[in-house]
């Protein structure tokens, strides 16, 4: 276990594993059946809204209920770009900025409320949306929903319109992955991670809780933008159903399960959202509520740290178990056995408690 | 002015139920510091088990009375089994389990009951006064004088009674309550109880009006959410007047605001939620919180 820790701390290994699995993703449409690209396109969506419902809950500590209505507003606006004939880069743009804006306008009241208020008011926004988007019949298409067909593909791909639409959204949904990597691991990741562990602290050390707040809220509507974009491309498709109140509760629960402050995780929330109704439902349509509300509850009983957890905590046990005995036979100098768990610990820790 | 009177008068009959939950929340909140988002999906069981009583052949009352008592031993049992394990820890934890419990909850009326609608007899006989021009039906009277006797009983409780103080001991300070020798885990469960059987009733105002379904108090709950921080998290009374306030302004707008009309009702409580955040972030009957490091 230890060694493929190592292997995969090396600079050169983590590029050869990063080349292997773009590769993978590129030749995967290829070869699967159209169902299977729609499944992988679909987790590939939401992957990014639970990306932003992480970086607000996971990262910066607010319980957040109601991402999926930037979903909704984002691909209303690309619908709306769409059916204007709008260049495709606009209505992307437009996807984002103009959630983006209602975020941060939404951001600025909630966030004057300390603690549990946030989510009180975030649990509004869908329960709103809803009949907003019906009632703003001449730019949402009222309850029949609009749809938009700007993600065939073109003549000179030779693709399929399942294989162009999985390209698009991966693509996307990888820079987005990045972009929110880079952000968490970096100084406004920091100063958020301050916030959400005390205020106090925090703004004793000159950090605005307010503002960082505020910014993981704008960040994560953004994000939810982006989504609704790509749901567009995926789906084509919306109505105010997109955004309903179960969806959104749905998609906190799958950030939850996949595993809250972190990236993979997000990536596994995605795959937790898309996959689990589709087995429930295969099994039986009316347990699926249930069984999602059962699979929340234990997973955070079991699992606080999510699905993301699972290794680190078979590791835990693993090392628990196995160390009298490797005690006696490994050759590896004791500090560096003594120093694993110091630098671990925290970190699992600071993991659990999000 | 009748069309005046009338809706002001509806306006405090829906108000009343927004407020018989949101005294439910702040009652949670009072003696555990959480927001239980399972409120509403638990007074829908409520309703649906004395649905079960009534169709024993119990009397209204007796049904409602019954559920009241199951649904005190639901909300107990509910915070020793499960929410037990995440008092103490990070709140925003605590409340997705809850969050978990309504999707669960939900999900559980949903499989056992269905998702069709189901007529609720009323507490209230349905016949009508007149009062000033304006029909008055005694369904709306009813509710409101109940909601208001559960209110006034509950300020008394936690302000007039060691059961009161106990509870509010143990929400400001676990440890402290602890150490002076108070029962922490029991009273915990006793304040989920209360919650859980105050959702019942509730549920039991609700259902006759909207009829009985899985997702009936979701809009309730958020109304309810709502009139909580307008009304300060602290103070059952200023949760039911801002209740009250929510249901009266919302069904005015309804009517002389064509913008917003019947369907967009719903976003008024959070019109007036900004504008009371941007003056009085701690809700206007709230006491501020003072933190310490």
């Amino acid at each position: 276990m230890n060694q493929v820790t190592k292997l995969l701390q090396n600079g050169w290994v983590r590029l050869a594993v990063g080349v292997v699995v773009a590769a993978i993703l590129v030749i995967l449409p290829l070869v699967l059946p159209v169902f299977a690209n729609q499944t992988l396109t679909r987790i590939g969506v939401y992957a990014v809204a639970v990306l932003g419902l992480n970086i607000i809950m996971g990262y910066s500590g607010q319980v957040m209920l109601g991402q999926i209505f930037f979903l909704g507003v984002g691909a209303y606006v690309t619908a709306y770009g769409v059916g204007n004939d709008w260049n495709v880069v606009v209505v992307f743009l437009a996807a984002c900025v103009i959630p983006g804006i209602l975020g941060l306008i939404i951001a600025l009241a909630a966030a004057r409320l300390g603690g549990l208020a946030i989510a009180m008011v975030t649990i509004a926004l869908p329960i709103i949306g809803v009949p907003l988007a019906k009632r703003l019949s001449d730019l949402t298409g009222g309850s029949q929903g609009v749809s938009a067909r700007f993600s065939s593909a073109p003549e000179w791909t030779g693709l399929d319109n399942d294989q162009w639409q999985y390209y698009i959204v991966v693509g996307i949904a990888a820079v987005a992955f990045v972009l929110a990597f880079n952000l968490v691991r970096g100084k406004y990741g920091r100063a958020m991670a301050i916030v959400r562990d005390n205020e106090s602290v925090a703004r004793s050390m000159g950090i605005s809780p307010y503002r960082y707040k505020v910014m993981a809220f704008t960040v994560a509507s953004i994000f939810g933008g982006v989504s609704g974009f790509l749901y567009m491309v995926a789906v084509q498709y919306t109505s105010p159903e997109t955004m309903s109140f179960h969806h959104s509760i749905s998609l906190l629960a799958a950030m939850v399960v996949g595993g809250a402050a972190s990236i993979a995780g997000s990536l596994i929330g995605g795959a937790y959202y898309v996959l689990v109704p589709q087995v429930t439902n295969a099994i039986d349509p009316t347990i699926t509520a249930i069984s999602q509300g059962i699979i929340l509850v234990a997973v955070l009983f079991v699992l606080p740290g999510g699905i993301v957890s699972l290794p680190r905590v078979i590791r835990r046990l693993l090392r628990r178990r196995g160390t009298p005995g490797a005690a006696s036979t490994q050759t590896t100098p004791p500090p560096s056995r003594d120093a694993a768990p110091t630098t671990e610990g925290p970190e699992t820790e600071r993991q659990g408690q999000a | 002015m009748d069309t005046f009177i009338q809706l002001v008068v509806d306006g405090l009959s829906l108000g009343s139920i927004y407020a018989a939950l949101a005294l439910a929340i702040v009652l949670v909140n009072q003696s555990t510091g959480l927001i239980n988002f399972a409120q509403g999906a638990m007074a829908v069981l409520s309703a649906y088990i004395a649905y079960v009583l009534l169709g024993w052949g119990l009397p209204t009352i007796l049904a409602i009375l019954g559920s009241v008592v199951v649904s005190f031993v639901i909300g107990a049992v509910v915070e020793r089994l499960l929410i037990r394990r995440f008092e103490g820890g990070d709140p925003d934890t605590a409340v997705v389990v809850t969050i978990g419990l309504l999707t669960l909850f939900t999900g559980i009326c949903g499989w056992l009951w269905g998702y069709n609608n189901r007529q609720f007899p009323s507490l209230f006989p349905l016949t009508t006064v007149d009062i000033f021009g304006a029909v008055i039906s005694i369904r709306s009277l009813g509710t409101t004088l109940v909601i208001i006797a559960i209110m006034v009983l509950l300020q008394v409780m936690f302000l007039g009674t060691k059961l009161g103080l106990a509870l509010r001991a143990v929400s400001v300070n676990p440890q402290s309550a602890s150490l002076s020798g108070l029962p922490v885990g029991r009273l915990l469960m006793v304040g989920w109880g209360l919650a859980a059987a105050l959702g019942a009733v509730a549920g039991a105002l609700v259902a006759p009006q909207l009829t009985l379904t899985p997702g009936m108090m979701d809009t309730a709950l958020v109304y309810a959410l709502a009139a909580v921080i307008i009304g300060g998290l602290n103070s059952p009374m200023g949760a039911v007047v801002a209740a009250w306030g929510i249901g009266v302004l919302e069904n005015l707008a309804a009517v002389y605001v064509p913008f917003i009309g019947h369907d967009l009702k719903i976003a008024v409580p959070f019109l007036i939620l900004f504008v009371v955040l941007l003056v009085r972030p701690q809700g206007l009957f709230g006491r501020k919180v003072v933190v310490r490091v």
